[in-house]
């Protein structure tokens, strides 16, 4: 029972958990206009991740107001935000090497953060840990996109 | 710590929506109060007699209108309401949250509560149908249709100021009914938007009307000959004594949802984290103002020795305490919180009266949310913290009595019979949950408890749109429910037809 009072005690509010989504989706799609200034060659693959991070955060947040209930328990999640927080902030100065590190580092984290989530979410309505699973896949994939474009650099 | 950017920036002037007009009231303006912040942020009128006929007059005047709009056309109204309610679904959320004081989760899950009633109530045209049968005798036919009634007055509670009146309006449009709703008048801002919703959706002048107030309102809509039935979500005075009564003095329909004790069982064999978690929901959610929030915990020892069995009920009760202990109490627009304030000052007073007379009477006061802890800094006016009482028993007033507050009480049992016993000793009936792995225990309690709703393994028996909202005994006065199918049955009347041509 005791493993019952600690996960209580580290749990997350539901709507905390959907902001925190929100605005990694908001500073990614962001982060990723920005990154696309700085090559022309793969503009449009940036591009296109800006444009994906607006759909998803269309789909959290839409997943999230079409299943939430008022019962409590399935609004507490046991995370700690801040293990998933990522810089998504380009320096005017910053190298189109070291950009394209620092979104694989947010990749990295953007997707254990939906994968943790999904998991977490897993005894709740299908729907949730589905939407989480199926970002969190497109955040991986990312990040194994940008991988062979810092390869073909180096 | 978040808090979400507040809705309401300026203190509202509430009116009533008559007919196709906002009107302002002829009676008193009263405060309505964000109870974390103290701070006014509405004023609603206490309308008058004469304002309530005047809506029972709109409403009469459109309701052959209504009734003859197909009812494919009237629910395309409520396909556009469903629309903008998704469209303003924050917003109607943090007003709940400021009126009343819940969460945001909790709010934006009583908004998807209150939509999901418009959007099963937009199937009337299938929903109403009747049924028929040819050749009941040689060359007659025989067939059931089912016709609206006229007007309709829904008297809101306070506890889900969005929701509650939505278990019954969308089901009384859609049939061609007309309706007037009254929120309650301590956080009437939702039912003032859902108007203006309503309005914008296209529903004809007179439809859907809002009169503010109390209990001049309720008079008024007791004793109209144009008001065919009553539904009404309260406390058991008032929705026994008055409304019931009221309404068959004047042979009115009523569906009256009342008070509410209700029990959770916690056997030997039940998964006692996921009993836990599921608890502080039942107990906790929505500050304990909810009919169905769990009020006794039963701890039972079926089949267990002595030694057993207390150890058992340590276990429970330990978990329990450390559970509901780190619950985090603030404000409900802070996504930090997982638990708002009481209403009011007054119901705070109230809850705190229940836990004196828990601690006079005997019972064993393991947690005491009279010591109020905060996230954030506001002011302590209407906050408790959880409290957990154990050795509580079936006789003692906090053990009988509805706190509508914080305050868990824990029994002990020796058996599911004893448990069982307990539960009908108690003279409310709404809704009672056993927590098991065994099916036979389920089935047991499922059977013979005498509760309109019944959870297995799960802490909150709310019933979905598409189910009635049940209730037995000092809960419910009436015959049919709020919610899907019954909701279409107490909003029609059964006509039938016996037809032979010559």
């Amino acid at each position: 029972m005791s493993k019952g009072g600690s996960r209580l005690s580290e749990q997350t509010t539901c709507s905390a958990i959907i902001s925190f989504a929100d605005k990694l989706e908001d500073n990614s799609s962001r982060f990723y206009e920005k990154l696309a200034e700085k090559s022309a060659e793969n503009k449009e693959t940036f591009l296109a991740f800006a444009k994906e991070s607006r759909k998803n955060k269309v789909l959290v947040t839409r997943t999230y107001q079409e299943t939430i209930t008022d019962a409590l328990e399935a609004c507490f999640i046991q995370i700690n935000l801040s293990n998933y927080l990522a810089e998504t902030t380009i320096k005017e100065d910053m190298s189109y090497l070291d950009a394209l590190e620092m979104a694989i580092e947010l990749e990295e984290r953007a997707s254990s953060f939906y994968f943790d989530v999904a998991e977490q979410s897993k005894s709740l309505l299908a729907t949730i840990p589905r939407a989480f699973r199926k970002v969190a896949e497109k955040r991986n994939n990312r990040k194994l996109k940008l991988k062979s474009l810092t390869k073909n650099l180096m | 710590m978040t808090i979400l950017e507040e809705p309401i920036k300026e203190v509202l002037a509430l009116r009533n929506y008559i007919g196709d007009e906002w009107v302002e009231s002829e009676g008193e303006l009263v405060d309505v109060v964000n109870p974390t912040t103290c701070k006014v942020i509405a004023k609603v009128p206490i309308s008058t007699r004469d304002e309530i006929d005047a809506a029972v007059e709109a409403a009469k005047k459109v309701f052959p209108e209504w009734r003859r709009t197909p009812p494919l056309a009237r629910v395309r109204c409520l396909f556009r309401l469903k629309e903008l309610m998704e469209e303003g679904f924050e917003e109607l959320s943090r007003i709940q949250t400021m009126e009343h004081g819940k969460t945001i989760d909790e709010s934006r899950g009583e908004t998807r509560r209150g939509i999901e009633n418009v959007e099963v109530a937009t199937g009337i045209p299938s929903l109403m149908m009747g049924y028929n049968l040819e050749d009941i005798a040689v060359g007659i036919d025989e067939y059931m249709i089912r016709q609206p009634l006229g007007v309709f007055g829904i008297i809101g509670p306070f506890n889900f100021p969005f929701m509650v009146p939505l278990w019954f309006a969308p089901y009384a449009v859609a049939t061609g009914n007309c309706i007037i709703v009254k929120p309650s008048s301590e956080d009437p801002i939702s039912q003032v938007k859902i108007a203006e919703l309503g309005e914008e959706a296209g529903f004809p002048p007179g439809v859907w009307n809002v009169v503010n107030g109390g209990r001049t309102v309720v008079s008024g809509m007791l004793d109209h000959p144009d008001i065919q039935g009553i539904c009404f979500v309260g406390s058991t005075p008032v929705g026994r004594d008055v409304i019931y009564k009221r309404c068959g003095n004047t042979g009115k329909r009523v569906v009256a949802q009342t008070g509410a004790k209700n029990f959770l069982l916690v056997m030997p064999d039940a998964n006692l984290e996921r009993t836990i978690a599921s608890c502080m929901t039942s107990f906790y959610g929505n500050t304990g103002q909810r009919c169905l929030s769990g009020a006794n915990l039963i701890v039972v020892g079926e089949n267990l020795n002595e030694r057993e069995y207390n150890a058992l009920y340590e276990k429970v009760v330990n978990a329990f305490v450390d559970a509901a202990s780190k619950i985090r109490v603030g404000y409900g627009l802070d996504e930090s919180v997982q638990m708002g304030p009481l209403r009011d000052k007054s119901k705070k007073l109230r809850v705190t009266g229940f836990i004196e007379k828990g601690i006079e009477e005997g019972a064993k006061l393991r947690l005491d949310g009279r010591n109020v802890k905060l996230v954030g800094d506001w002011p302590h006016t209407c906050f408790l913290s959880p409290s957990v009482f154990e050795d509580v028993t079936p006789n003692m007033t906090i053990g009988r009595e509805e706190i509508f507050g914080p305050v868990a009480s824990i029994m002990r049992a020796r058996s599911l019979d004893e448990a069982i016993e307990i539960i009908h000793s108690n003279p409310y009936g709404n809704a009672a949950s056993i927590f098991t792995s065994s099916g036979k225990w389920a089935r047991e309690f499922q059977y013979r408890v005498q509760c309109g709703n019944i959870g297995i393994n799960i802490g909150i028996v709310a019933p979905m749109a598409f189910f009635p909202f049940s209730g037995m005994k000092d809960s419910f006065f009436g015959t049919l429910h709020g919610q899907g199918r019954e909701a279409i049955r107490f909003f029609t009347e059964s006509k039938v037809i016996v037809q032979r041509w010559f």
